[in-house]
């Protein structure tokens, strides 16, 4: 039996019997064209599962699973949109979901990183940002600030920072925050955003966790 | 359009005060029957209005210009009930050669008429309508309803799409614009800014609309969930709202 999380550019399967994580591209995931998930979650399931269960309450569920604390906030930063969620005594108190701002999102992130040929896992986070008002605005930010000398990986690094910033305003400015999806292995997102809050990455299967609620039974 | 083939019409938009609604019938006709201008009624795009701006603002002159001729009068809402837009939609009009009337609902003219509708339970699409209809009806025509605690809330005024409407529960009460309305005091920003604390609330609105920021300060305030929407909704906007609904609960 299959869970899924079909992010816009991530796909994360579980494979129950296993207990295996596969992550593929969502470009692969369509390509393959496999059976449908028993159950999944993000933006390219609906049409491909079983049960299809709503991302913020899969987050929700997965949330809970992960954190035992009776109040916390928990982040998930995705390609596309970016939902959030506070706990007050293990039940929601406040949530949002950001789906058309790329502002808070990575898209943009992996649009510059391939562009200027990035390694995230040795980028440093810079104490100076760009202000990422808008996610293609700030883009141009970043080729602006390279064609007039700076290097790609400090100007990509001051876009990470000013998303940060964004994502730790979205958030309503917690003192700790759980992060979960992609950006937990991106030690420069953990790193600048460690100047605002303290961050505990859960890494990319907390939506997959949120999903065994429905074979439980 | 809907079923208005050749009849003579008296448009509105807003809530224009119900003297000057009785006035322009009796000016023009008390058999000329009204039309809500701010809904969505299927006419086609009439490229005066840039396409960045309030989709409810685009209905009033996409209908005004689809229906044009058959439309005798505009009661146009220019008042603080609605909005800066509906006064330069009103100026727009008047210079494309419809005859509008402005209308402007002052405080001494708010009515304090009893919530029905707003506390009622059962659909929360239909009472948002009949809530509208209330601008051009008498009270008494208000219908039997049962009053209900409320679970969850919708703050804002009647969307553009109603299809956002059907996934909230029948015990959610209105605030809001809305709620103004069926109170009879359009303009009153303490009514509108009022909700009940403890139930989480959708606060609505559309895009390029200045109660946005009202909107994103009171779901801030209530931990509500604050939803702008432009033209019609999307699968993202509906399991958004969907997923506060499941997820939130009355803190009572
Ligand atoms: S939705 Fe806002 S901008 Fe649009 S007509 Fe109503 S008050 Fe004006």
């Amino acid at each position: 039996m299959k869970l899924a999380d079909c992010g816009s550019t991530w796909t994360k399967i579980l494979d129950v019997e296993s207990d295996s994580l596969e992550i593929i591209t969502t470009r692969e995931m369509v390509r393959r064209n496999g059976s449908p998930f028993a159950v999944a979650t993000g933006h390219s399931a609906e049409k491909r599962c079983g049960i299809f269960k709503n991302e913020l309450l899969a987050l929700a569920e997965g949330g809970l699973s992960f954190v035992d604390k009776d109040d916390f906030s928990i982040v998930d930063v995705g390609g596309r949109d970016i939902k959030y969620i506070r706990f007050k005594g293990r039940k929601v108190k406040k949530i949002d979901w950001n789906l058309a701002c790329g502002a808070t999102t990575g898209v943009t992130i992996e649009l510059l990183a391939n562009y200027y040929e990035i390694d995230f896992s040795s980028l440093e986070s810079v104490d100076s940002w760009i202000n990422v008002t808008c996610g293609v605005f700030g883009m141009e930010r970043v080729l602006e600030s390279v064609s007039n000398g700076e290097s790609p990986g400090r100007s990509v690094a001051e876009f990470i920072h000013g998303m940060v910033r964004n994502v730790f305003n979205f958030t309503q400015r917690p003192s700790e925050l759980y992060l979960s999806g992609g950006f937990c292995d991106n030690k420069c997102f953990l790193d600048s955003m460690d100047k605002y809050c303290k961050v505990i990455p859960l890494g990319r299967a907390v939506l997959i966790e949120g999903l065994k609620n429905e074979i439980k039974y | 359009m809907e079923n208005l083939k050749s009849k003579k019409l008296i448009g509105y938009y807003g809530f224009p005060e119900r003297s000057v609604l009785r006035s322009v019938r009796e000016r023009f006709g008390s058999d000329l029957e009204f039309i809500d201008l701010d809904v969505a009624r299927g006419a086609p795009d009439s490229m005066v209005i840039q396409s960045t701006t309030c989709r409810i603002i685009a209905n009033i002159v996409d209908n005004a210009m689809e229906l044009s001729k058959r439309l005798t009068a505009i009661v146009a809402d220019v008042g603080e009930g609605k909005c800066d837009r509906g006064r330069y939609a009103a100026f727009l009009l008047r210079k494309t050669g419809f005859n509008v009337i402005e209308s402007r609902f002052p405080p001494e003219q708010f009515e304090k008429r009893p919530l029905v509708y707003s506390t009622a339970e059962g659909s929360l699409a239909e009472r948002v309508d009949r809530i509208m209809q209330t601008v051009i009806q008498s009270p008494s025509s208000v219908n039997q309803t049962r009053a209900c605690e409320p679970t969850h809330g919708f703050w804002g005024v009647p969307p553009h799409d109603f299809r956002i409407l059907d996934i909230f529960p029948p015990t959610t009460h209105i605030y809001g614009w809305t709620r103004c309305v069926e109170a009879g005091s359009p303009g009153d920003l303490e009514m509108e800014c009022y909700v009940d604390e403890n139930v989480p609330t959708v606060f609505f609105t559309q895009s390029f609309c200045a109660k946005q920021d009202l909107a994103h300060h009171l779901a801030e305030k209530y931990d509500g969930l604050f939803v702008d929407c432009h033209r019609d909704v999307n699968n993202s906007i509906l399991s958004k709202v969907e997923a506060f609904i499941k997820l939130s609960y009355p803190s009572r």
